[in-house]
């Protein structure tokens, strides 16, 4: 008990004194984190609501492909990607192995289905009803689609959430595309895998307490943002 | 010109044949009341004249013009009430405001919404702030209307504004339609159960049933279930208790609907003097209506639930003394009905 002990009193001292190298694996998972936040809600939100909302043919299998994406393993995405950036893969010359890029084109592969299928579902879950009130107050195609998402605002954010908390705990595409280069791409998590196996659990607890205040922090951010 | 036109109009939902309709034209300037029972099409025709769904074969033609779906100049002018109060998910306030944003509508918007709200009797100060799931059923629909008023649309479908609402909200409903043809001048399309209210603002009442439109004007109606009870007769018990008989039933009457013209009913004040061969029902006078553009008075029986419409001339009215309140015998043609099959596709 005494070495857990040890590791929590002198994890608050790491945090308290700014230690540098928890701090360098802090900002490369905010870093990497919010690169492949962005590209999925980019790219999966206007994907979720075509597959939500509108009827083509295919769509089912399409649904299937997206939900089976839900499973994917990072590890197995961290392989895929490291295929592919790799020096004989067919994207080795975008130098994107060992980068926090890297990383972040492997997370975003995995938050995509998450930010796909959430979002889907989210506007499938609208009352029909929704499509009569827009237009029979007016509204073109454009603002149509607008307040149709706004209105799914709440469930695709908690679709975000989800991503976000699957991005920020991923360990498999950070040690395999990042390398866990120290200073470099060394994240939160691969940081905690690697300190636990040197036996040096306070710089693990650190960064485990970090990651948990940065997850308390954004899921505040979010429910006030739900009170709006 | 005619506001609407619609020309061989077909509409299906999931294959299913749900409207039809050859020729229908709807005055500019009028209110238009549409009538029938559940699943005769009027939800669905209010969504073909508000442009939010488009008929699967023929044509509707608004203000002379061939009417595309998403077509700006439409949008503008139009605005429907569906029948199930959905609001958007924020403040009363920004629903009715929606509306006017997207037109990019901002003069005087807090006043415009102010005055709608305070047309369909929401105090602004306790409400605006109110997000959609703190209303009532009756709140939220009147939140509803105030969001199409506030827009002062030249046309205005209601599809039943004043079902499932409480009273007072059925009330404010009413009053609130009614503002807007005398403020505006709004051409008014509306669908309702309630006969009577139709009947006090409507220039024309439109009957529907199984999709189709029966006519115009003033033939009563009794939906089924009917019952079968012989060889060309069927009877259908009224809700007061009475059954109304029928000579001339179809082969399968149960689903089917009957149609009395104005011509084959009498109204008598006692037994003895009803003629022969005429069944007559027990009912009270509920309404004395002199007919705008012809010499006559629409008088309104009630039986049960059922209204009766015939025509009699002022001379009679005032020798008989019928007057609203009155208990009457409605005499009937059992012989003479007019059916519609419940399977017309």
């Amino acid at each position: 008990m005494d070495f857990i002990f040890h590791g929590l009193t002198e994890a608050f001292r790491l945090l308290v004194t700014g230690d540098a190298e928890t701090f360098s694996a802090v900002a490369a998972t905010l870093t990497v984190s919010s690169y492949s936040m962005a590209a999925s809600l980019i790219i999966g939100i206007p994907l979720g609501f075509a597959l939500g909302y509108l009827r083509f043919p295919g769509k089912h299998y399409m649904r299937l492909v997206v939900d089976t994406g839900l499973s994917l393993p990072t590890v197995f995405i961290g392989l895929l990607v490291y295929a592919f950036v790799s020096h004989r893969g067919p994207l080795g010359d975008m130098g994107l192995l060992f980068t926090l890029p890297g990383i972040a084109v492997g997370q975003t592969i995995l938050a995509l289905p998450i930010v796909i299928a959430l979002s889907a579902t989210a506007i499938e879950s609208l009352e029909s009803d929704l499509r009569t009130t827009l237009l029979s107050l007016g509204a073109g195609r454009y603002q149509l689609v607008l307040s149709t998402l706004w209105e799914a605002r709440h469930a695709i954010l908690a679709a975000a959430l989800t991503a976000y908390g699957r991005v920020m705990t991923e360990v498999g595409i950070s040690m395999m595309v990042g390398g866990n280069i120290k200073w470099d791409t060394r994240t939160i998590t691969t940081a905690i895998a690697l300190e636990t196996n040197k036996g040096k659990f306070a710089l693990g607890i650190a960064l485990g307490l970090v990651l948990l205040m940065i997850a308390f922090a954004v899921n505040a951010g979010v429910s006030f943002l739900r009170r709006k | 010109m005619s506001l609407y036109r619609l020309e061989n109009i077909v509409h299906f939902y999931g294959g299913r044949p749900v409207l039809s309709v050859d020729r229908w034209d709807i005055r500019q300037g009028a209110i238009t009341g549409l009538y029938g029972p559940n699943g005769s099409g009027k939800s669905t025709l209010l969504k073909l004249l508000g442009f939010v769904d488009t008929p699967t074969l023929g044509a509707i033609h608004f203000q002379g013009r061939r009417a595309e779906t998403y077509s700006r100049r439409i949008r503008d002018r139009v605005a429907l009430m569906p029948q199930e109060s959905h609001l958007l998910k924020r403040s009363v306030y920004k629903n009715i405001a929606y509306g006017l944003r997207i037109r990019k509508d901002k003069a005087k918007e807090a006043e415009k919404i102010r005055l709608a709200m305070s047309l369909v009797g929401l105090d602004a100060d306790q409400f605006a702030d109110r997000p959609w799931y703190a209303l009532s059923g009756g709140e939220a629909r009147r939140v509803s209307m105030a969001a199409r008023l506030v827009l002062n649309p030249s046309v205005l479908l209601l599809d039943e504004p004043t079902t499932s609402v409480d009273a007072a909200s059925a009330k404010m409903m009413k009053q609130a339609a009614t503002e807007a043809h005398r403020k505006w001048g709004a051409s008014l399309v509306i669908s309702s159960h309630d006969l009577q209210w139709l009947q006090d603002i409507c220039h024309d009442i439109v009957y529907m049933f199984n999709g189709m439109i029966l006519g115009e004007g003033g033939k009563t109606f009794i939906f089924g279930p009917w019952e079968k009870t012989g060889t060309r007769r069927a009877a259908r018990r009224l809700a007061d208790g009475q059954v109304f008989k029928t000579e001339n039933a179809p082969e399968n009457p149960a689903g089917a609907t009957a149609a009395i013209d104005p011509e084959d009913l009498s109204i008598h004040t006692s037994a003895e003097v009803v003629p022969p061969g005429k069944p007559p029902l027990k009912g009270l006078i509920t309404r004395l209506v002199l007919e705008k553009h012809a010499d006559r008075i629409s008088v309104s029986v009630s039986v049960g639930d059922t209204e009766f419409i015939l025509y009699l001339d002022p001379e009679t009215i005032s020798r008989h003394g019928y007057q609203p309140g009155m208990p009457v015998l409605i005499a009937y043609n059992p012989g003479n009905v007019e059916w519609y099959s419940a399977s017309a596709y």
